[in-house]
């Protein structure tokens, strides 16, 4: 009998090294995503090191291939595309992260005030639903064509239009957990609701939230190029990627590389935060796989 | 050792022009991350046309792998049929071509499974699901399968079976939805229909009815069943023969009289001592509660297992039990089982327990 | 069904409401003056005091909504500050090339991506469901404007297939407007295709696990009946329910496409708009798109009775 039992149990027992190991195996998806994330950290902080003055006019190199000095060519202004790209990488991380942590703090608590209280739920997902009308693309226009531009307004302008799907998912692990037996034997017996929030209900908000965090950091990162293409976003002088590409649309026929290089970049950016949160979402939580 | 003989050596005898479906040595194997599942591990039987065969044993214990190995439907990366033969009326079946294969299923092999609620396809209407079969396998048009259709559901006697074919399946109740799985099993006249736990999921009022109707329709259309189920008491109302399965492979098999009265396999004894109606004046305590008897679990499939599957769990084990697989023999007409104490097992009165810890 | 339907057409009346407030609120309660941002840095005391008027900030907030209410009701989105152009005529001058781009955004996207998705499933982990993987992992990450350079420097610069630029208005005859459209459609459809062949596989994995799906191969249904016929019809509410999320990526991409290829239409309303801060035409276009999104979003609603039998009652 004791032969009989003991044979899976001896098979899974693996030391910790080897376990991480097959860990990473089967989740090739966040090791790769995360090793290119850290790549790119590594060459936002280090960019006055990597690459030259991002800012500088060179007049006589205007619209140069790229080679052996000005590795991703120059632009019409003769400004090496190489260093600003490698500049850009830190306001796309910036606004990434940024939007990332205020758009999920507000959802936050803006789903768990909702799934609490049946007043403010009326209310506030009424607002939701209508903001999800709104494109979020044309709601950050809209923002920014009343504002001063800079880079805190274009935070901005990108974090609200994510406000509403956080607070929706938020919501319904609220409403979810809540329905669950201790959690209203708990309402029942009189616990206070900030302590039942931040003992039972928080704890199960983190896993979607940290998935959700991801995607609105890669959408982030892609709207912003959008708003600058479309010269609604950063300000012109930051080197941000998509004020670069909307300054290559002009010339794109003559000199593509202006656009290329840092819409490649954007797309390799986006595509290891993708990776990672997919890989989050497969691990931490099945269920939201479905609901996507 | 008795007088015993082989099956098969005695197997051949029975091949004759009565038996449609004969089942050789069949082995399927499950390919899991952990290893592979040796769901069934030899497995050998014939059915004869119009005959009732019962396929009894726990859940995991290869019942429904066989019906599914039969009908060629193990998911192919999930698994596959390693070795033996399935013969179904000269054909033999675990190396014909898909495209052979799908002209029998639903025509001259069918099946009924366990969930009526979930089988059938909840976008279309259930005379569109009946028809369909017609429609494949005996090239009616859309007009005739459907009338054909509405018989079938007046056949299974589903009331108002017009009003009845154009509803969807949320609309019918589980017993009805049963029904109109044994219409669908049942429109092309199959040879054999394999129903696997068919009323397990229904109201015990219900089964009855449906088991009812499955013995009545066969009797008619003369179709051969094999009925896989856990409960011995849906096999001593319909089996004519019975078989027990454990751990992917046959312990034993009689008609259903000779098995539920002289069980010789220790396992059979179990789940008959696990019945809650047998044993009159015994305290209730020990009769309630299904194999409440046999302690212990269920082998994994995992490994191959050297001696018998049942050993860890058997009071009547001995040292040889645990290296070598005891054969498959007979130990009376027509009835055979595979346990090396069948004489220790059959000394004992059916009244005791079987468990190794008893 | 009818109830259903009903139900799905109120609730789009205070979803278009909250549309409505939000916009005029998001003038007035906009931090700073916006007539002065409208007006631009250099602008004079008096010009700022001219957008103030033409936005109808001079006047009381219970005022100016009444008077936007009232135009909203007749279908009045208001008048650009620059062009003294009312929006609704602005719009429908630009209109058809954008609905050409969606219509043929969507046919391409939903033509492509289903029988994507469908084999993905039915071949699940094989080479051919990593391929279609790869393809949507790459579709969410590549932006837009870098599939439609791409799309043009390969089929119009180098192979010179298709028009670089522009667009040919139907009247001119529908090939053109075709050929015109082709490399829009595709550039734009890129994220949408890779949004529903992932839902599509998703939605039919789970579907083909299902009992019935054994029930219908247990007949001798045909793999590819199996799959379009048991399958796919059940597995059609998640991936129109993307169809419709999609919409918004899709609205939002309309904007870039059109600069990117130089299509002259809402998108390129929009973009005008933003580089003058013509806040009405703004104003008005996301009251339109919203409005757009509100409808598919019902159409959808109503399509799932013609998937789900259970929904028609």
């Amino acid at each position: 009998m004791a032969t009989m039992t003991a044979g899976p149990t001896a098979a899974t027992a693996r030391s910790p090294a080897k376990g991480a190991l097959t860990w990473a195996r089967r989740n090739k998806t966040i090791v790769g995503g995360t090793l290119i994330l850290l790549a790119l950290v590594v060459i936002a902080v280090l960019a006055p090191w990597l690459a030259g003055d991002p800012l500088q006019f060179e007049p006589t190199n205007r619209l140069k291939r790229p080679s052996e000095t000005f590795w991703f060519g120059t632009d019409q202004f003769g400004r090496d595309v190489y260093s600003r790209v490698v500049y850009g990488t830190r306001i796309s991380l910036i606004i990434g992260l940024c939007v990332a942590v205020l758009a999920t703090f507000i959802g936050l608590v803006v789903g768990v005030l909702c799934g609490f209280y049946k007043t403010v739920d009326t209310i506030l997902m009424r607002l939701m639903d209508g903001m999800m009308a709104i494109p979020a693309i044309l709601l950050a226009i809209a923002l920014i064509t009343l504002m001063k531009a800079s880079l805190f307004i274009v935070i901005i302008a990108i974090s609200i239009p994510e406000i509403p799907r956080v607070a929706r998912l938020v919501r319904s692990v609220v409403l979810s957990v809540r329905g669950r037996p201790y959690i209203e034997a708990a309402i029942s017996s009189g616990t206070r609701n900030w302590r039942i929030m931040v003992r039972h209900i928080l704890p199960n908000t983190v896993a979607p939230l940290i998935v959700q965090a991801t995607y609105v950091c890669a959408s982030a990162i892609l709207t912003e190029a959008g708003l600058s293409f479309l010269g609604a976003g950063t300000p012109p002088e930051i080197p941000s990627w998509g004020n670069v590409i909307s300054l290559g649309r002009t010339f794109f026929q003559i000199a593509p590389w202006i656009i290329f290089f840092p819409g490649l970049c954007l797309a390799i950016t986006v595509l290891a935060i993708n990776l990672v949160g997919d890989g989050l979402r497969d691990t931490l939580d099945p269920r939201i796989s479905r609901r996507m | 050792m008795t007088s015993t003989t082989s099956k098969a050596a005695a197997a051949p005898a029975a091949l004759n022009d009565e038996t449609i479906l004969s089942v050789r040595d069949l082995r399927t194997h499950f390919y899991t991350r952990d290893g592979v599942v040796r769901a069934v591990d030899g497995v050998t039987f014939d059915l004869a046309r119009g005959e009732t065969l019962c396929i009894v044993g726990e859940s995991g214990c290869g019942k429904s792998v066989t019906a599914l190995s039969i009908l060629g439907l193990i998911p192919p990366k999930a698994g596959k049929i390693v070795g033996g033969s399935i013969r179904f009326d000269g054909t033999e079946l675990t190396t014909e071509s898909e495209s052979t294969m799908r002209r029998i299923r639903g025509n001259r092999i069918s099946m009924i499974f366990q969930e009526p609620m979930t089988s059938l396809n909840p976008v279309l209407t259930v005379g569109e699901q009946i028809s369909e079969s017609l429609r494949i396998h005996q090239r009616l048009d859309r007009r005739a399968a459907w009338d054909r259709a509405i018989e079938m559901l007046a056949l299974v006697r589903i009331a108002d079976p017009k009003r009845r074919a154009g509803e969807y399946p949320h609309q019918l109740s589980g017993g009805m939805r049963q029904r109109v799985m044994i219409a669908m099993a049942l429109a092309c006249n199959p040879q054999v229909l394999v129903a696997d736990e068919p009323t397990t999921a229904l109201d015990v009022t219900i089964q009855a009815q449906i088991l009812n109707l499955m013995l009545e329709l066969k009797d008619r259309l003369g179709t051969a069943i094999i009925l896989i189920t856990h409960d011995l008491g849906v096999v001593a109302e319909t089996a004519q023969r019975v078989i027990v399965m454990y751990a992917g492979r046959m312990v034993e098999e009689a008609p259903v009289a000779e098995l539920l009265s002289h069980p010789k396999h220790p396992y059979t004894r179990g789940l008959i001592g696990s019945i809650p109606r047998r044993k009159p004046g015994a305290p209730r305590g020990r009769t309630r509660g299904r194999l409440q008897e046999i302690s212990g679990l269920v082998p994994s499939l995992r490994e191959a297992i050297p001696g018998c599957a049942f050993a860890p769990r058997c009071g009547f084990a001995t040292a040889r039990c645990t290296t070598e697989q005891p054969p498959f023999e007979a130990h009376g007409p027509r009835h055979y089982a595979a346990c090396w104490e069948v004489a220790r097992v059959e000394a004992k009165s059916l009244s005791e327990p079987v468990g190794s810890e008893a | 069904m009818t109830a259903y339907i009903l139900r799905r057409l109120l609730a789009t009346i205070p979803v278009m409401i909250v549309v409505a407030l939000f916009v005029f609120f998001l003038l007035h309660l906009t931090p700073g003056d916006p007539a002065a941002v409208i007006a631009g840095d250099d602008a004079t005391p008096a010009e700022i005091e001219g957008v103030r008027r033409k936005l109808g900030l001079d006047r009381p907030v219970w005022e100016q909504f009444g008077v936007y209410v009232m135009n909203l009701l007749r279908g009045d989105l208001g008048t650009s500050i620059f062009s003294n152009m009312p929006v609704m005529t602005l719009v429908m001058q630009r209109l058809e090339p954008t609905l050409v781009l969606a219509i043929a955004t969507l046919t391409v996207a939903v033509a492509f991506a289903i029988p994507m998705g469908v084999v993905a499933a039915w071949k699940a982990d094989t080479s051919v469901d990593r391929v279609v993987m790869g393809f949507s992992v790459l579709g969410f990450a590549v932006p837009v404007f870098l599939v439609g350079y791409i799309l043009i420097y390969i089929f119009s610069i180098q192979l010179r297939w298709l028009p670089v630029q522009g667009y040919r208005p139907l009247s001119g005859g529908i090939e053109g407007t075709l050929r015109s459209i082709t490399l829009p459609a595709f550039a734009l459809g890129m994220t949408y295709m890779a949004l529903i062949a992932r839902i599509t596989r998703a939605s039919m994995l789970e579907v083909l696990s299902e009992d019935y799906i054994r029930t219908a191969r247990a007949k001798g249904v045909a793999t590819p009946s199996v799959l379009l016929r048991h399958a796919l019809k059940n597995a059609a509410i998640p991936i129109v329910t993307v169809i419709g999320i999609g919409f918004a990526l899709l609205i939002s991409g309309v904007v870039i496409t059109e600069t990117v290829f130089n299509i002259p239409g809402l998108g390129r309303l929009t973009v005008d708009a933003i580089l003058k801060r013509d806040y009405p035409i703004i104003q008005g276009l996301i009251i339109l798109f919203a409005g757009a999104k509100v409808l598919v979003n019902l159409l959808i609603d109503i399509s799932y009775t013609f998937f789900d039998p259970r929904i028609r009652q």
